[in-house]
Protein backbone atom coordinates (compact mmCIF):
# COMPACT_ATOMS: atom_id res chain seq x y z
CA UNK A 1 0.00 0.00 0.00
CA UNK A 2 2.73 2.36 1.07
CA UNK A 3 4.69 1.77 -2.13
CA UNK A 4 1.75 2.42 -4.35
CA UNK A 5 0.93 5.57 -2.42
CA UNK A 6 4.49 6.81 -2.82
CA UNK A 7 4.40 5.97 -6.49
CA UNK A 8 1.18 7.91 -6.88
CA UNK A 9 2.65 10.85 -5.02
CA UNK A 10 5.79 10.81 -7.10
CA UNK A 11 3.88 10.54 -10.35
CA UNK A 12 1.67 13.41 -9.25
CA UNK A 13 4.66 15.55 -8.35
CA UNK A 14 6.04 14.89 -11.81
CA UNK A 15 2.73 15.87 -13.42
CA UNK A 16 2.65 19.03 -11.36
CA UNK A 17 6.25 19.91 -12.22
CA UNK A 18 5.57 19.19 -15.90
CA UNK A 19 2.51 21.39 -15.81
CA UNK A 20 4.30 24.37 -14.32
CA UNK A 21 7.27 23.96 -16.67
CA UNK A 22 4.90 23.80 -19.62
CA UNK A 23 2.96 26.85 -18.46
CA UNK A 24 6.16 28.80 -17.81
CA UNK A 25 7.60 27.80 -21.20
CA UNK A 26 4.40 28.84 -22.86
CA UNK A 27 4.26 32.20 -21.15
CA UNK A 28 7.77 33.29 -22.12
CA UNK A 29 7.22 32.31 -25.74
CA UNK A 30 4.74 33.58 -28.28
CA UNK A 31 1.80 31.44 -27.35
CA UNK A 32 -1.77 30.61 -28.19
CA UNK A 33 -4.26 31.32 -25.42
CA UNK A 34 -6.58 28.45 -26.23
CA UNK A 35 -3.63 26.06 -26.35
CA UNK A 36 -2.45 27.22 -22.94
CA UNK A 37 -5.88 26.75 -21.41
CA UNK A 38 -6.29 23.37 -23.07
CA UNK A 39 -3.05 22.21 -21.45
CA UNK A 40 -4.25 23.55 -18.15
CA UNK A 41 -7.63 21.81 -18.07
CA UNK A 42 -6.07 18.49 -19.08
CA UNK A 43 -3.48 18.84 -16.30
CA UNK A 44 -6.24 19.51 -13.76
CA UNK A 45 -7.90 16.19 -14.63
CA UNK A 46 -4.64 14.40 -13.76
CA UNK A 47 -3.74 16.48 -10.74
CA UNK A 48 -7.02 16.59 -8.89
CA UNK A 49 -8.56 13.26 -9.83
CA UNK A 50 -11.69 14.93 -11.20
CA UNK A 51 -13.71 13.67 -14.14
CA UNK A 52 -14.24 16.82 -16.14
CA UNK A 53 -12.70 20.28 -16.16
CA UNK A 54 -13.74 23.43 -17.95
CA UNK A 55 -12.51 26.98 -18.02
CA UNK A 56 -15.09 29.69 -18.53
CA UNK A 57 -14.57 33.38 -19.19
CA UNK A 58 -17.06 36.14 -18.75
CA UNK A 59 -17.27 37.63 -22.21
CA UNK A 60 -17.51 41.25 -23.19
CA UNK A 61 -21.20 40.80 -23.50
CA UNK A 62 -21.53 39.84 -19.84
CA UNK A 63 -22.08 36.10 -20.24
CA UNK A 64 -19.97 33.10 -19.27
CA UNK A 65 -18.52 31.21 -22.20
CA UNK A 66 -16.44 28.02 -22.38
CA UNK A 67 -12.83 28.60 -23.42
CA UNK A 68 -11.38 25.14 -22.79
CA UNK A 69 -12.77 21.81 -21.65
CA UNK A 70 -11.28 18.42 -20.86
CA UNK A 71 -13.86 16.89 -23.16
CA UNK A 72 -15.68 18.52 -26.05
CA UNK A 73 -18.70 16.36 -25.43
CA UNK A 74 -21.82 18.41 -26.11
CA UNK A 75 -23.62 17.57 -22.89
CA UNK A 76 -20.64 18.65 -20.84
CA UNK A 77 -20.26 21.90 -22.78
CA UNK A 78 -23.94 22.58 -22.30
CA UNK A 79 -23.59 21.97 -18.57
CA UNK A 80 -20.80 24.53 -18.41
CA UNK A 81 -22.77 26.94 -20.53
CA UNK A 82 -25.88 26.52 -18.39
CA UNK A 83 -24.04 28.47 -15.72
CA UNK A 84 -24.61 31.71 -17.55
CA UNK A 85 -27.75 31.86 -15.41
CA UNK A 86 -26.87 29.93 -12.25
CA UNK A 87 -24.30 27.53 -10.86
CA UNK A 88 -20.99 27.28 -9.02
CA UNK A 89 -19.03 28.99 -11.82
CA UNK A 90 -21.27 32.02 -11.82
CA UNK A 91 -21.11 32.12 -8.00
CA UNK A 92 -17.30 31.92 -8.07
CA UNK A 93 -17.15 34.79 -10.58
CA UNK A 94 -19.61 36.89 -8.60
CA UNK A 95 -17.99 36.32 -5.16
CA UNK A 96 -14.36 35.83 -6.10
CA UNK A 97 -14.31 32.81 -3.76
CA UNK A 98 -13.92 29.09 -4.38
CA UNK A 99 -17.39 27.51 -4.57
CA UNK A 100 -17.89 23.80 -3.92
CA UNK A 101 -20.54 21.16 -3.49
CA UNK A 102 -19.86 17.60 -2.28
CA UNK A 103 -23.36 16.49 -3.02
CA UNK A 104 -25.03 18.03 -6.05
CA UNK A 105 -28.17 15.94 -5.53
CA UNK A 106 -28.85 17.66 -2.21
CA UNK A 107 -27.96 21.04 -3.63
CA UNK A 108 -30.95 21.21 -5.92
CA UNK A 109 -32.31 24.20 -4.01
CA UNK A 110 -29.03 26.08 -4.37
CA UNK A 111 -28.92 25.59 -8.15
CA UNK A 112 -32.37 24.38 -9.25
CA UNK A 113 -31.47 23.98 -12.92
CA UNK A 114 -27.75 23.36 -12.84
CA UNK A 115 -27.76 20.80 -9.97
CA UNK A 116 -30.14 18.26 -11.56
CA UNK A 117 -28.51 18.75 -14.99
CA UNK A 118 -25.09 17.90 -13.54
CA UNK A 119 -26.43 14.88 -11.65
CA UNK A 120 -28.20 13.64 -14.77
CA UNK A 121 -24.94 13.23 -16.67
CA UNK A 122 -23.24 11.56 -13.73
CA UNK A 123 -21.53 14.25 -11.65
CA UNK A 124 -21.87 14.32 -7.87
CA UNK A 125 -19.42 17.00 -6.79
CA UNK A 126 -18.15 20.29 -8.15
CA UNK A 127 -15.42 22.83 -7.44
CA UNK A 128 -15.33 26.27 -9.04
CA UNK A 129 -12.21 28.40 -8.65
CA UNK A 130 -12.36 32.07 -9.70
CA UNK A 131 -9.92 33.60 -12.21
CA UNK A 132 -8.92 36.85 -10.54
CA UNK A 133 -6.78 39.79 -11.41
CA UNK A 134 -6.59 42.37 -8.66
CA UNK A 135 -10.17 43.52 -8.13
CA UNK A 136 -11.48 42.00 -11.32
CA UNK A 137 -12.92 38.51 -11.85
CA UNK A 138 -12.73 37.32 -15.42
CA UNK A 139 -14.05 33.75 -15.20
CA UNK A 140 -13.68 30.46 -13.35
CA UNK A 141 -12.09 27.04 -13.48
CA UNK A 142 -14.80 24.42 -13.11
CA UNK A 143 -14.10 20.83 -11.98
CA UNK A 144 -16.61 17.99 -11.75
CA UNK A 145 -16.23 14.69 -9.90
CA UNK A 146 -18.30 11.53 -10.08
CA UNK A 147 -17.71 10.91 -6.35
CA UNK A 148 -18.96 12.89 -3.37
CA UNK A 149 -15.82 14.91 -2.83
CA UNK A 150 -14.86 18.31 -4.08
CA UNK A 151 -11.28 19.58 -4.27
CA UNK A 152 -10.10 20.49 -0.75
CA UNK A 153 -7.09 21.55 1.34
CA UNK A 154 -3.76 21.90 -0.42
CA UNK A 155 -5.30 20.80 -3.70
CA UNK A 156 -7.64 23.73 -3.55
CA UNK A 157 -4.72 26.12 -3.04
CA UNK A 158 -2.95 24.45 -5.94
CA UNK A 159 -6.04 24.81 -8.12
CA UNK A 160 -6.20 28.51 -7.25
CA UNK A 161 -2.51 28.87 -8.16
CA UNK A 162 -3.16 27.23 -11.55
CA UNK A 163 -6.18 29.45 -12.05
CA UNK A 164 -3.96 32.47 -11.32
CA UNK A 165 -1.42 31.30 -13.90
CA UNK A 166 -4.24 30.92 -16.41
CA UNK A 167 -5.41 34.46 -15.65
CA UNK A 168 -1.94 35.82 -16.30
CA UNK A 169 -1.75 33.78 -19.49
CA UNK A 170 -5.02 35.17 -20.76
CA UNK A 171 -4.27 38.78 -19.88
CA UNK A 172 -0.56 38.85 -20.56
CA UNK A 173 -0.63 38.79 -24.33
CA UNK A 174 0.92 41.92 -25.64
CA UNK A 175 -1.48 44.45 -26.97
CA UNK A 176 -0.80 47.23 -29.42
CA UNK A 177 -1.90 49.83 -26.93
CA UNK A 178 -2.11 49.78 -23.19
CA UNK A 179 -5.62 50.99 -22.66
CA UNK A 180 -8.55 48.73 -21.90
CA UNK A 181 -6.02 45.98 -21.70
CA UNK A 182 -8.15 43.44 -19.90
CA UNK A 183 -11.11 43.87 -22.21
CA UNK A 184 -8.95 43.58 -25.32
CA UNK A 185 -7.14 40.49 -24.12
CA UNK A 186 -10.37 38.80 -23.16
CA UNK A 187 -11.82 39.65 -26.53
CA UNK A 188 -8.86 38.08 -28.26
CA UNK A 189 -9.15 34.88 -26.23
CA UNK A 190 -12.87 34.58 -26.89
CA UNK A 191 -12.46 35.17 -30.62
CA UNK A 192 -9.88 32.39 -30.77
CA UNK A 193 -12.40 29.99 -29.37
CA UNK A 194 -14.96 30.85 -32.07
CA UNK A 195 -12.52 29.82 -34.82
CA UNK A 196 -11.92 26.52 -33.04
CA UNK A 197 -15.65 25.80 -32.86
CA UNK A 198 -15.99 26.50 -36.60
CA UNK A 199 -13.03 24.21 -37.35
CA UNK A 200 -14.51 21.43 -35.21
CA UNK A 201 -17.70 21.70 -37.26
CA UNK A 202 -15.77 21.46 -40.54
CA UNK A 203 -13.87 18.34 -39.43
CA UNK A 204 -16.90 16.72 -37.77
CA UNK A 205 -18.87 17.02 -41.00
CA UNK A 206 -16.06 16.12 -43.38
CA UNK A 207 -15.05 12.97 -41.49
CA UNK A 208 -18.37 12.07 -39.82
CA UNK A 209 -16.86 12.22 -36.34
CA UNK A 210 -17.95 13.80 -33.07
CA UNK A 211 -16.86 17.24 -31.87
CA UNK A 212 -14.54 15.64 -29.33
CA UNK A 213 -12.65 13.69 -32.00
CA UNK A 214 -12.56 16.72 -34.26
CA UNK A 215 -10.96 18.75 -31.48
CA UNK A 216 -8.47 15.96 -30.75
CA UNK A 217 -7.40 16.04 -34.41
CA UNK A 218 -6.88 19.82 -34.25
CA UNK A 219 -4.90 19.52 -31.06
CA UNK A 220 -2.81 16.63 -32.40
CA UNK A 221 -1.93 18.46 -35.58
CA UNK A 222 -1.03 21.57 -33.62
CA UNK A 223 1.26 19.73 -31.18
CA UNK A 224 2.88 17.38 -33.69
CA UNK A 225 3.74 20.26 -35.98
CA UNK A 226 4.43 22.83 -33.30
CA UNK A 227 1.76 25.16 -34.62
CA UNK A 228 -0.64 27.32 -32.66
CA UNK A 229 -4.01 25.72 -32.14
CA UNK A 230 -5.84 28.82 -33.36
CA UNK A 231 -3.70 28.96 -36.52
CA UNK A 232 -4.44 25.30 -37.25
CA UNK A 233 -8.15 25.93 -36.72
CA UNK A 234 -8.11 28.95 -39.03
CA UNK A 235 -6.32 27.02 -41.77
CA UNK A 236 -8.89 24.20 -41.49
CA UNK A 237 -11.84 26.58 -41.77
CA UNK A 238 -10.23 28.28 -44.77
CA UNK A 239 -9.70 24.91 -46.42
CA UNK A 240 -5.92 25.27 -46.41
CA UNK A 241 -5.28 22.32 -44.11
CA UNK A 242 -6.78 18.86 -43.68
CA UNK A 243 -5.45 17.23 -40.51
CA UNK A 244 -5.36 13.45 -40.49
CA UNK A 245 -8.06 11.81 -38.40
CA UNK A 246 -7.53 8.22 -39.41
CA UNK A 247 -4.42 7.32 -37.46
CA UNK A 248 -4.39 8.69 -33.97
CA UNK A 249 -1.05 8.22 -32.27
CA UNK A 250 -0.93 6.18 -29.10
CA UNK A 251 0.59 9.06 -27.12
CA UNK A 252 -2.46 11.21 -27.76
CA UNK A 253 -3.75 12.88 -24.65
CA UNK B 1 -23.97 52.14 -17.19
CA UNK B 2 -25.46 50.66 -20.33
CA UNK B 3 -27.88 47.81 -19.70
CA UNK B 4 -26.90 44.91 -21.90
CA UNK B 5 -30.38 43.73 -22.81
CA UNK B 6 -31.56 47.25 -23.55
CA UNK B 7 -28.50 47.79 -25.74
CA UNK B 8 -29.18 44.57 -27.66
CA UNK B 9 -32.76 45.72 -28.20
CA UNK B 10 -31.60 49.07 -29.52
CA UNK B 11 -29.06 47.48 -31.84
CA UNK B 12 -31.57 44.93 -33.09
CA UNK B 13 -34.50 47.27 -33.65
CA UNK B 14 -35.44 47.82 -37.27
CA UNK B 15 -34.09 51.18 -38.39
CA UNK B 16 -36.31 53.91 -39.78
CA UNK B 17 -37.13 53.85 -43.49
CA UNK B 18 -34.14 54.84 -45.57
CA UNK B 19 -31.57 54.22 -42.82
CA UNK B 20 -29.35 51.18 -43.25
CA UNK B 21 -28.69 48.93 -40.31
CA UNK B 22 -24.92 49.63 -40.21
CA UNK B 23 -25.67 53.35 -40.33
CA UNK B 24 -28.11 53.01 -37.45
CA UNK B 25 -25.57 51.03 -35.40
CA UNK B 26 -23.01 53.82 -35.83
CA UNK B 27 -25.60 56.42 -34.84
CA UNK B 28 -26.47 54.44 -31.71
CA UNK B 29 -22.79 54.39 -30.74
CA UNK B 30 -22.75 58.18 -31.02
CA UNK B 31 -25.93 58.47 -28.95
CA UNK B 32 -24.98 55.99 -26.24
CA UNK B 33 -21.21 55.51 -26.07
CA UNK B 34 -19.92 59.04 -25.79
CA UNK B 35 -18.18 59.06 -29.15
CA UNK B 36 -18.33 61.93 -31.64
CA UNK B 37 -18.84 59.85 -34.75
CA UNK B 38 -18.32 56.50 -36.35
CA UNK B 39 -17.96 54.67 -39.63
CA UNK B 40 -17.82 51.15 -41.00
CA UNK B 41 -15.69 49.74 -43.77
CA UNK B 42 -15.63 46.29 -45.30
CA UNK B 43 -12.42 44.59 -46.28
CA UNK B 44 -12.89 41.29 -48.08
CA UNK B 45 -10.50 38.36 -48.17
CA UNK B 46 -9.77 39.24 -51.79
CA UNK B 47 -8.63 42.67 -50.62
CA UNK B 48 -11.64 44.58 -51.88
CA UNK B 49 -12.56 47.38 -49.58
CA UNK B 50 -15.25 49.94 -49.32
CA UNK B 51 -16.82 52.42 -46.95
CA UNK B 52 -20.25 51.24 -45.85
CA UNK B 53 -21.36 54.23 -43.84
CA UNK B 54 -20.24 57.16 -41.69
CA UNK B 55 -22.15 59.40 -39.29
CA UNK B 56 -20.40 62.64 -40.30
CA UNK B 57 -17.77 64.11 -42.61
CA UNK B 58 -14.92 63.50 -40.19
CA UNK B 59 -15.91 59.84 -39.77
CA UNK B 60 -16.12 59.52 -43.56
CA UNK B 61 -12.67 61.02 -43.92
CA UNK B 62 -11.24 58.60 -41.35
CA UNK B 63 -12.50 55.71 -43.48
CA UNK B 64 -11.35 57.23 -46.78
CA UNK B 65 -7.99 58.16 -45.38
CA UNK B 66 -7.13 54.64 -44.34
CA UNK B 67 -8.01 53.27 -47.75
CA UNK B 68 -6.00 55.95 -49.47
CA UNK B 69 -2.98 55.43 -47.26
CA UNK B 70 -3.45 51.71 -46.71
CA UNK B 71 -2.57 52.06 -43.03
CA UNK B 72 -4.24 53.09 -39.80
CA UNK B 73 -6.04 51.69 -36.79
CA UNK B 74 -8.85 50.20 -38.88
CA UNK B 75 -6.39 48.36 -41.12
CA UNK B 76 -4.54 47.05 -38.08
CA UNK B 77 -7.79 45.94 -36.48
CA UNK B 78 -8.73 44.00 -39.61
CA UNK B 79 -5.32 42.38 -40.05
CA UNK B 80 -4.76 41.50 -36.39
CA UNK B 81 -8.37 40.70 -35.54
CA UNK B 82 -8.00 42.65 -32.30
CA UNK B 83 -9.40 46.02 -31.26
CA UNK B 84 -7.03 48.96 -31.75
CA UNK B 85 -7.60 51.74 -29.26
CA UNK B 86 -5.94 55.12 -29.60
CA UNK B 87 -7.04 57.15 -26.59
CA UNK B 88 -5.00 60.19 -27.44
CA UNK B 89 -3.67 60.80 -30.92
CA UNK B 90 -1.19 63.39 -29.72
CA UNK B 91 0.31 61.08 -27.11
CA UNK B 92 0.98 58.21 -29.44
CA UNK B 93 4.67 57.45 -29.44
CA UNK B 94 4.93 53.76 -30.09
CA UNK B 95 5.67 51.61 -33.07
CA UNK B 96 2.14 51.78 -34.38
CA UNK B 97 2.27 55.57 -34.25
CA UNK B 98 5.38 55.60 -36.40
CA UNK B 99 3.71 53.39 -38.99
CA UNK B 100 0.64 55.62 -39.09
CA UNK B 101 2.40 58.96 -39.43
CA UNK B 102 0.38 60.09 -42.45
CA UNK B 103 -2.89 58.95 -40.98
CA UNK B 104 -2.25 60.59 -37.62
CA UNK B 105 -1.25 63.89 -39.14
CA UNK B 106 -4.38 64.20 -41.26
CA UNK B 107 -6.70 62.81 -38.59
CA UNK B 108 -5.32 65.33 -36.15
CA UNK B 109 -5.86 68.17 -38.64
CA UNK B 110 -9.53 67.29 -39.08
CA UNK B 111 -10.10 67.28 -35.31
CA UNK B 112 -9.83 63.62 -34.34
CA UNK B 113 -8.35 63.17 -30.85
CA UNK B 114 -9.14 59.53 -30.10
CA UNK B 115 -10.06 56.63 -32.37
CA UNK B 116 -11.23 53.12 -31.57
CA UNK B 117 -11.17 50.52 -34.31
CA UNK B 118 -13.00 47.25 -33.66
CA UNK B 119 -12.74 44.34 -36.09
CA UNK B 120 -15.97 42.90 -37.47
CA UNK B 121 -15.22 39.25 -37.10
CA UNK B 122 -16.98 35.99 -36.33
CA UNK B 123 -14.20 33.44 -35.92
CA UNK B 124 -12.70 32.83 -39.36
CA UNK B 125 -15.18 35.25 -40.93
CA UNK B 126 -13.54 38.64 -41.27
CA UNK B 127 -15.73 41.40 -42.62
CA UNK B 128 -14.12 44.75 -41.89
CA UNK B 129 -14.04 47.18 -39.02
CA UNK B 130 -16.07 49.80 -37.21
CA UNK B 131 -14.18 52.98 -36.34
CA UNK B 132 -15.43 55.25 -33.57
CA UNK B 133 -13.79 58.60 -32.96
CA UNK B 134 -13.81 61.38 -30.39
CA UNK B 135 -12.93 65.07 -30.75
CA UNK B 136 -11.45 64.97 -27.25
CA UNK B 137 -8.91 62.48 -25.86
CA UNK B 138 -10.09 59.73 -23.53
CA UNK B 139 -10.57 56.00 -23.46
CA UNK B 140 -13.78 54.07 -23.74
CA UNK B 141 -14.97 53.28 -20.22
CA UNK B 142 -15.38 49.80 -18.77
CA UNK B 143 -19.04 49.85 -19.78
CA UNK B 144 -18.60 51.64 -23.10
CA UNK B 145 -16.07 49.16 -24.47
CA UNK B 146 -18.21 46.02 -23.98
CA UNK B 147 -21.13 47.90 -25.52
CA UNK B 148 -18.94 48.90 -28.47
CA UNK B 149 -17.88 45.27 -28.94
CA UNK B 150 -21.52 44.25 -28.97
CA UNK B 151 -22.18 46.94 -31.57
CA UNK B 152 -19.35 45.41 -33.64
CA UNK B 153 -21.09 42.01 -33.40
CA UNK B 154 -24.33 43.60 -34.52
CA UNK B 155 -22.59 45.31 -37.43
CA UNK B 156 -20.89 42.07 -38.46
CA UNK B 157 -24.20 40.22 -38.49
CA UNK B 158 -25.92 43.07 -40.31
CA UNK B 159 -23.26 43.18 -43.02
CA UNK B 160 -23.34 39.42 -43.47
CA UNK B 161 -27.01 39.62 -44.21
CA UNK B 162 -26.77 42.74 -46.32
CA UNK B 163 -25.94 40.80 -49.49
CA UNK B 164 -29.60 39.87 -49.93
CA UNK B 165 -31.38 40.61 -46.72
CA UNK B 166 -34.94 39.41 -46.56
CA UNK B 167 -34.20 38.12 -43.08
CA UNK B 168 -33.87 40.89 -40.62
CA UNK B 169 -33.71 38.62 -37.63
CA UNK B 170 -30.63 40.27 -36.27
CA UNK B 171 -31.92 40.54 -32.73
CA UNK B 172 -32.44 36.86 -32.41
CA UNK B 173 -28.96 36.04 -33.63
CA UNK B 174 -27.36 38.60 -31.40
CA UNK B 175 -29.28 37.61 -28.29
CA UNK B 176 -28.52 33.95 -28.73
CA UNK B 177 -24.88 34.41 -29.56
CA UNK B 178 -23.48 33.65 -26.12
CA UNK B 179 -25.95 31.01 -24.96
CA UNK B 180 -25.79 28.75 -28.00
CA UNK B 181 -22.68 30.34 -29.38
CA UNK B 182 -20.48 27.30 -29.59
CA UNK B 183 -23.13 25.30 -31.40
CA UNK B 184 -23.87 28.10 -33.85
CA UNK B 185 -20.18 28.19 -34.74
CA UNK B 186 -19.89 24.40 -34.95
CA UNK B 187 -22.98 24.25 -37.15
CA UNK B 188 -21.50 26.97 -39.36
CA UNK B 189 -18.43 24.78 -39.91
CA UNK B 190 -20.61 21.75 -40.70
CA UNK B 191 -22.84 23.63 -43.13
CA UNK B 192 -19.78 25.03 -44.86
CA UNK B 193 -18.84 21.45 -45.77
CA UNK B 194 -22.42 20.34 -46.47
CA UNK B 195 -22.95 23.10 -49.02
CA UNK B 196 -19.36 23.47 -50.16
CA UNK B 197 -19.49 27.21 -49.56
CA UNK B 198 -17.53 29.83 -47.65
CA UNK B 199 -17.87 30.25 -43.89
CA UNK B 200 -19.76 33.50 -44.44
CA UNK B 201 -22.22 31.85 -46.80
CA UNK B 202 -22.66 28.95 -44.38
CA UNK B 203 -23.65 31.25 -41.52
CA UNK B 204 -25.93 33.16 -43.86
CA UNK B 205 -27.59 29.92 -45.00
CA UNK B 206 -28.13 28.85 -41.40
CA UNK B 207 -29.78 32.14 -40.61
CA UNK B 208 -31.91 31.96 -43.74
CA UNK B 209 -33.00 28.43 -42.92
CA UNK B 210 -33.83 29.36 -39.31
CA UNK B 211 -35.81 32.33 -40.55
CA UNK B 212 -37.79 30.42 -43.17
CA UNK B 213 -38.55 27.67 -40.65
CA UNK B 214 -39.52 30.27 -38.05
CA UNK B 215 -37.09 28.82 -35.52
CA UNK B 216 -34.41 30.35 -33.30
CA UNK B 217 -30.95 30.14 -34.84
CA UNK B 218 -29.51 28.36 -31.78
CA UNK B 219 -32.17 25.66 -31.91
CA UNK B 220 -31.48 24.95 -35.58
CA UNK B 221 -27.74 24.93 -34.87
CA UNK B 222 -28.33 22.31 -32.18
CA UNK B 223 -30.21 20.15 -34.71
CA UNK B 224 -27.39 20.48 -37.22
CA UNK B 225 -24.75 19.55 -34.63
CA UNK B 226 -26.86 16.58 -33.48
CA UNK B 227 -27.17 15.61 -37.19
CA UNK B 228 -30.94 15.82 -37.17
CA UNK B 229 -30.84 18.46 -39.90
CA UNK B 230 -28.64 18.73 -42.99
CA UNK B 231 -28.64 21.71 -45.28
CA UNK B 232 -28.64 21.09 -49.02
CA UNK B 233 -28.36 23.50 -51.90
CA UNK B 234 -32.00 22.83 -52.88
CA UNK B 235 -33.06 24.38 -49.56
CA UNK B 236 -31.44 27.58 -50.61
CA UNK B 237 -33.51 27.83 -53.79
Amino acid sequence: MRDSHELATSSRTTTLADTFVLLADTLVDDYDVVDLLDHLVMACVDLFGVSAVGLLLEDQRGRLTVMAASSEETRLLELFQLQTNEGPCLDAVRTGEVVTSDDLESDSTRWPRFGPAAVEIGYRSVTAVPLRLRGQRIGALNMFGTGHSSVTGNDRRLAQALADVATIGILQRRSIHQSNLVAEQLQHALDSRVVIEQAKGVLAERHSVGMDEAFTALRRHSRNNNLKLTDVALAVVRGELAPDLAHPRPDDA
Amino acid sequence: MIDRDHWVQLLSARPAEGVSRPQRICELCVEMLGVTGGGISVVTAAGNRGVVCATDDVAAQIEDLQFTLGVGPCMDAVSSGAPVMVNDLDALEDVAGARWTGFLKTASEIGVRAVFALPLRIGAISIGAIDLYRDTPGELSNTQLPAALLAADAAALALLAAADDPLDQLGEGLGEWPARGHQIHQATGMVQVQLGVSTEAALLSLRARAFSAGRPLGELANDVVQRRVRLTLEDEG
